[in-house]
């Protein structure tokens, strides 16, 4: 049996078709997946993300865990803050890419990917001990229900239920707050590319009341439930990563377009690996790759050019902004250039598509498709 | 999968496959073939659709075309065995019909029947209504 969200019933209530993703039975889709994708783009949504997990660290060492365990010096990341960042095993490949806020009271807030807390969880358990470290990493994702809102008018419906400033905070900001009076983490984060709020609530049994009500005070802005489907196009369009999709077989940080993300300054598990990559250089890298036929590129299709494959698709689908067929796709170096044509193996057939910068849909495309 | 909703259409006067195609009996010779509105609920958000050459023979039961949705790729099978004779074009820009006129503007093929006995094995609808709803 797969778990389920605790807001389970309430998905029934909205009509959701479900699917199952990493273990957990989730909403796939309320109405359509292109409607939903647009609201998002253009007004906003609520999605029930509680398969993502939650992981709380705690102890005097709790930021020199983070540095070691992550691309990131978290003693860089202010109380009230938060990263996206990677956890890496000794080759370089990438556990899991997580965020992780700093709270106002020095614990951590880990928001590892659907699955993977345990994992997650162990590993940072496993590092702190190796190092005597006084940190303790305690995996709570059954504990909470993670809400996001996302869309341009995602701040406007959240300042009406919310009682700390969200007006000011920045982007990976994050805080303590009362959400429809009910306590809750929010942080200023999310997977869609647009302005966008999450909120991690516990007990579970306290999300259904603000899910109710974001979806009540949210109707003057045309909310919509979205589903996981939407949620796999938007990030798609921003080119962010599906752990399943894009790392899988093991892939590090420099391959997975991440490269922005590593802190070299400090030291980190993984770090000799990827320094060696680097240096040897010659590596498939993560490519966005923008149809220009009919056709809609999925997982695991090949990518080729003169007859021979020279990359693999991780995550394709068509853009609903775009109205185009878009994939990240694993390409040899000497083959990604910015306006390459490519093509990709649909069926029998091929299809070209062009290397192009990410993301596939800018931030303003809401504004000049209105 | 299975449920039925009240607003799900399912014509009188075609026949249907356990694999949610509908057929329209044409002329002696021609059928027209699409899927159903119970089929491209379960789908939405309809995308893509790759027919076959005008000319293909096609057997009964085997893959005669594909539908792409957002979330998934779908074989439609061949209801009967004959030659593909017209394929819908406007799907190629406006796969969306399917959604919007599964029964009309959004027909896939039609074929020319090799044997006519196999329209016997089609379901009507009220057989395939139960099987939907099952």
């Amino acid at each position: 049996m797969p778990l389920r969200s605790p807001l389970h019933e309430i998905h029934i209530e909205l009509g959701a078709k479900f699917t199952v993703f990493a273990g957990y039975e989730m909403p796939l889709q309320y109405t359509s997946i292109r409607d939903e994708h647009l609201n998002v783009r253009k007004n906003v949504g609520l999605f029930d993300v509680s398969h993502m997990g939650n992981v709380i660290i705690e102890g005097e060492d709790a930021a020199r865990l983070l540095s070691l365990a992550t691309l990131e010096d978290a003693n860089r990341i202010e109380k009230n803050k938060g990263q996206y960042t990677a956890i890496l095993r000794e080759d370089g490949t990438i556990i899991d890419d997580i965020i992780f806020l700093h709270l106002p009271d020095e614990k951590y807030a880990l928001i590892p990917n659907a699955g993977r807390s345990e994992v997650v969880t162990n590993w940072l358990n496993d590092v702190a001990e190796k190092n005597n470290l006084d940190a303790k990493a305690e995996d709570v994702s059954r504990e909470y229900v993670i809400l996001a809102i996302q869309g341009p008018k995602s701040r406007d419906l959240l300042r009406k239920i919310i009682d700390v400033d969200i007006e000011n905070m920045p982007l990976f900001g994050c805080d303590y707050a009362k959400v429809s009076g009910v306590d809750s983490i929010v942080s200023r984060t999310g997977y869609t590319g647009e302005l966008g709020f999450e909120l991690q609530i516990t007990p579970p049994e306290n999300a259904k009341k603000v899910f109710h009500d974001i979806l009540d005070v949210g109707k003057e802005f045309n909310i919509k439930p979205i589903g996981l489907g939407a949620r796999d196009t938007l990030r798609l369009e921003k080119c962010f990563l599906l752990a399943g999709n894009e790392f899988e077989g093991g892939r590090t940080p420099l391959e997975a377009g991440l490269s922005w993300a590593i802190n070299w300054d400090h030291d980190f598990i993984g770090k000799d690996a990827l320094l060696k990559q680097k240096e040897k250089g010659n590596y498939e890298r993560l490519t966005c790759l923008e149809c220009i036929d009919k056709g809609i590129p999925r997982h695991g299709y090949a990518v080729e050019k003169n007859g021979k494959i020279v990359g693999r698709v991780s995550s394709g689908n068509i853009s609903p902004c775009l109205n185009k067929g878009i994939a990240l796709a694993y390409v040899k170096p000497e083959y990604r250039e910015v306006g390459s044509i490519l093509e990709i193996s649909v069926r029998d057939k091929k299809i070209r598509a062009k290397v192009v910068k990410p993301p596939f849909v800018s931030k303003d495309w809401a504004k000049e498709n209105s | 999968m299975g449920e039925i909703r009240m607003s799900e259409n399912i014509p009188e006067d075609l026949k249907y496959t356990d694999t949610h195609e509908w057929v329209k009996i044409k002329d002696e010779k021609i059928v027209v073939v699409g899927i159903t509105d119970h089929a491209q609920k379960e789908l939405t958000d309809i995308v893509f659709v790759e027919l076959p050459a005008v000319g293909k023979e096609v057997k009964k039961g085997e893959e005669m075309c594909i539908v792409e949705s957002i979330k998934s790729v779908s074989e439609i099978y061949a209801p009967v065995s004959g030659k593909i004779t017209a394929v819908n074009k406007e799907l190629e820009d406006a796969p969306e019909k399917i959604n919007n006129s599964p029964y009309e503007e959004g027909w896939l093929v039609e074929i020319e029947i090799a044997n006519k006995d196999e329209l016997n094995s089609l379901l009507d609808a009220d057989a395939y209504k139960k099987l939907v709803s099952k």
